[in-house]
């Protein structure tokens, strides 16, 4: 189970298929994933309340959709020695071509994105580390 | 022979039974020494030449009889000089130098000396300024040391954006600045790894209010921590 971190519309999704490996995804793969949950936007939207509500409607509880790790619970280690490790799992829903579904993220995540060419998603990011 | 004899023996006479089996041992090795010597017995074994007096020794003839002139010298490869004693304690020497050059100042080894009082500490809030981005701040967790002071490392942990975020820092690490404690913990902690914080009933949450206050003292120039904590929230007040 992944936490989905832009306004696609998911909230939970789940991890069906990392894509390119044959082993677990680490921050900055592209997987496939199972929309679990859907985001309700009723309480928490606020100024950009039209724009998520017609966000929320791009995807639906069990679409079959690509997405991008921005952040594991596993530690993974900087070429610079440091180790990083973030509480919980994100990703980020793509489509095919590799363009955010959402318009905005909401949460930090791990800068190896960009290494891996989605410098795009990083632009989104309120934060990355 | 007596084997026989003694097998059909009552066991209880033990005494005599050893004393024969002892006379039946000397009479075979006296068997088996007049059975070595006589050649006569087998003229294929006889020698051509008579055999060497008693006091015969093969190497000490050799070495009589040997002429050295011209001889080549077989050049031989003196043993390695043992690097022992030229370094007894190599890993001791290494680390020694690493520090002179990763810690000139000795600042970071004094921080984290087990030795100061002042040191860094469980609970305590650090601020590591990166080579490469933003200073990242945290309640540190964990010091570690695995084998040499060299390997010294913090986990620190922070919230962004209300996710919980930990990070490793290798204490001397060309990467890291500069490391500055925001805040001491108020209390010592009772444990040597505060992991529980990582449950959510224990979880501090973000440090970043107490980080902008340290930050925003010490841009104020005052020298004094505390008293730059006041001053700063005076002119917080001020400003507002």
């Amino acid at each position: 189970m992944v936490n989905v971190i832009d306004n696609s519309g998911a909230a939970v999704a789940e991890c069906v298929k990392v894509l390119k490996m044959k082993r677990h995804a680490k921050v900055g793969d592209k997987i496939i994933v199972v929309v679990q949950k859907q985001r309700n936007f009723g309480p928490e939207s606020g100024p950009g309340g039209s724009v998520s509500v017609s966000a929320a409607n791009k995807v639906r509880r069990g679409d079959i959709r690509h997405a991008v790790v921005v952040r594991t619970a596993k530690k993974y280690q900087r070429p610079d020695g440091s180790v990083v490790k973030f509480d919980d799992n994100a990703c980020v829903l793509v489509n095919k071509g590799g363009e955010p579904i959402g318009s905005r993220l909401s949460g930090v995540v791990g800068r190896e994105i960009r290494e891996k060419g989605w410098s795009k998603i990083l632009s989104l990011a309120p934060m990355h580390l | 022979m007596s084997l026989s004899s003694s097998s059909t023996r009552p066991l209880a006479c033990i005494k005599q039974a050893i004393g024969q089996c002892r006379a039946g041992k000397q009479q075979h090795r006296r068997y088996a020494a007049a059975a070595a010597a006589p050649d006569s017995a087998y003229p294929s074994l006889q020698t051509k030449y008579p055999p060497p007096p008693p006091g015969f020794r093969t190497s000490q003839t050799t070495n009589q009889n040997r002429f050295e002139t011209g001889l080549r010298r077989i050049p031989t490869v003196p043993p390695p000089r043992s690097t022992t004693k030229l370094c007894p304690d190599p890993i001791q020497a290494l680390t020694t130098t690493q520090l002179l050059t990763l810690d000139p100042t000795g600042a970071r080894t004094r921080l984290f000396s087990p030795f100061n009082p002042e040191r860094v500490q469980v609970g305590d809030i650090l601020l590591f300024r990166l080579k490469t981005g933003d200073p990242v701040s945290g309640i540190v967790l964990n010091v570690r040391q695995r084998h040499q002071p060299i390997d010294t490392a913090v986990l620190i942990r922070n919230n962004l954006t209300r996710v919980g975020v930990e990070m490793w820092f290798k204490v001397y690490s060309p990467s890291v600045e500069g490391i500055e404690v925001v805040k001491r913990a108020e209390k010592r902690a009772r444990r040597a790894k505060l992991y529980f914080l990582r449950e959510k009933r224990h979880d501090p949450g973000s440090v970043e209010g107490v980080v902008k206050q340290y930050l925003r003292a010490r841009q104020g120039g005052v020298m004094n921590v505390r008293e730059g904590q006041k001053g700063g929230k005076g002119g917080k007040k001020g400003k507002r």
